[in-house]
């Protein structure tokens, strides 16, 4: 049914520009042999820093767009009356998720492709690669859900593209700060499950790329951040006046 | 008339939260840009130049556009809910009064945006310590950037009118404002919407000439602006009331 109301509300225009967006930042990138050889690395440092700036605000339209039609169409009341509201946000947030999942893996099929249409240098990372899918794929599920609680609750859909929008900014920005800040805000977590870091030269301006081990701690606490906002935002829809 | 235009839509506009966010994101911005100028200012030389940079380069690019998106979503929102079209549409006013006064709403946010981005710029220097005074250039920085956002939020007003929407003009404003980054690399800033306000506001490049001529930046905002004010005038006209 939730599937049925997003027929003719271009969600999937929202995902084909992000996809669109990120073929032509790629091939901007890759445009020297020094840059295919360190590919996959370059891959695995630049889509989390784009997914912090992008992913946040695609997440913000995509639940607002599946949240908004109920409020426009004063739908709640009705809904209510004929399921649990407890399913009613079950069954947008799989439906969000399932956009969510097709973006996330629509973006790792980009780097596939252009891995091999441009012969990266050396064996496919398949375990990072996976690794990369997986801690994506969680973040944006949870940046997700964050979002869709916002947009249910509040009818004024600024609130929620407002908060997407500041979570985005302090999600890039945080990047840069010590990683211990990067750990306490859920858009911290592209850079906290990132699995390549760059070490920038200043006196010789020579970028040098390297892998680092797999964060199972952060992936764990970002677990424990969705189940918490999932019980708490669902919680707070059940006991929400309509 | 338009004067009593522009007062109406500031009543629809009372109460609304929607100044927060436009005073939060550039203090964000401010702390964190301020933050990463402390932790790097081995590399980061040039003062209050790097500190500008710090400042404004993501927020010009990836966040004051869709931010202008939101308001000006929200401005035409007022219109596509509760059938209010059809009241708006039939009341005795020019439509381009109706359309200006939208625009001069936005403007007027868009202004208190950049003043207040120029205020934490000033205070962020001063508590980081720096002793050279205030780049001179500063109030140019910022009207230029002004003249930016106005052409982003005509811009915006039209792609809301014809997408009733809230959040797909949010989307597309990000969508411009990452390929403006694009466009100023290559060179053809001045002639893509949404890097005008990056453009205007030298968050790339405070202490050098602008990309373009100034008034090659002046003529082309001007452009801009009455393209799309005439675009959404046309619009208004010659399309039916759709209200929901």
């Amino acid at each position: 049914m939730e599937f049925k109301k997003t027929r003719r509300r271009n969600v999937w225009v929202v995902i084909a520009a992000m996809i669109l967006l990120q073929c032509v930042w790629i091939l901007r990138i890759f445009n020297s042999a020094d840059r295919i050889r360190d590919g996959w690395m370059i891959c695995l440092y630049q889509f989390p820093l784009l997914n912090s700036i992008i992913m946040p605000v695609v997440a913000a339209v995509i639940a607002s767009r599946l949240c908004d039609v109920e409020h426009k169409g004063q739908a709640l009341k009705l809904l209510e009356t004929v399921m649990l509201p407890g399913k009613l946000f079950d069954a947008k947030f799989l439906c969000g998720s399932c956009f969510i999942f097709a973006a996330t893996f629509l973006q790792f099929l980009i780097f596939l492709v252009t891995g091999y249409l441009l012969n990266f240098t050396g064996p496919v990372p398949a375990g990072r690669l996976f690794c990369y899918l997986l801690f994506t794929a969680t973040v944006n599920v949870t940046i997700l859900l964050f979002q869709q609680i916002l947009s249910l609750l509040f009818v004024n859909q600024m609130v929620s593209l407002s908060a997407g929008l500041i979570g985005a900014l302090v999600g890039l920005f945080i990047m840069f700060f010590p990683p211990e800040f990067e750990r306490l805000l859920l858009w911290g977590y592209y850079g906290v499950l990132m699995l390549v870091r760059m070490d920038w030269n200043s006196t010789t301006r020579v970028i040098r790329y390297y892998w680092i081990t797999a964060d199972w701690n952060g992936y764990l606490t970002l677990t424990a951040m969705f189940c918490v906002l999932y019980l708490i935002g669902r919680m707070l829809f059940i006991r929400k006046e309509i | 008339m338009l004067f009593k235009t522009i007062m109406a839509e500031q009543i629809k506009l009372r109460h609304s939260p929607v100044w927060l966010a436009f005073i939060i994101l550039p203090v964000l911005s401010a702390v964190m840009g301020t933050f990463n100028y402390l932790q790097n200012i081995g590399i980061l030389q040039d003062q209050w130049y790097s500190l500008w940079t710090q400042h404004t380069l993501f927020l010009c690019y990836f966040f004051l556009p869709p931010l202008l998106g939101v308001y000006c979503s929200y401005l035409c929102r007022l219109e596509h809910t509760n059938h209010n079209w059809n009241a708006v549409m039939t009341a005795p006013v020019p439509i381009s009064f109706l359309y200006l006064a939208k625009l001069t709403s936005a403007s007027v946010m868009a202004l208190f945006t950049q003043i207040w981005i120029g205020i934490l710029f000033v205070l962020s220097g001063k508590i980081s310590g720096l002793t050279s005074p205030v780049p001179p250039a500063l109030p140019v920085w910022l009207l230029c950037g002004f003249a930016g956002e106005i052409v982003i939020c005509a811009l915006q007003l039209f792609i809301s009118l014809i997408i009733r929407s809230f959040a797909v003009p949010v989307g597309i404003a990000l969508i411009g404002g990452i390929m403006g980054l694009g466009a100023m690399a290559k060179g053809y800033g001045v002639w893509f919407p949404y890097s005008l306000l990056c453009l205007g506001m030298r968050a790339n490049r405070p202490g050098g000439p602008m990309q373009c001529s100034v008034p090659g930046f002046c003529v082309n905002i001007l452009i801009f602006l009455i393209l799309f004010m005439t675009l959404s005038m046309i619009w208004l006209k010659r399309s039916d009331v759709v209200a929901e």
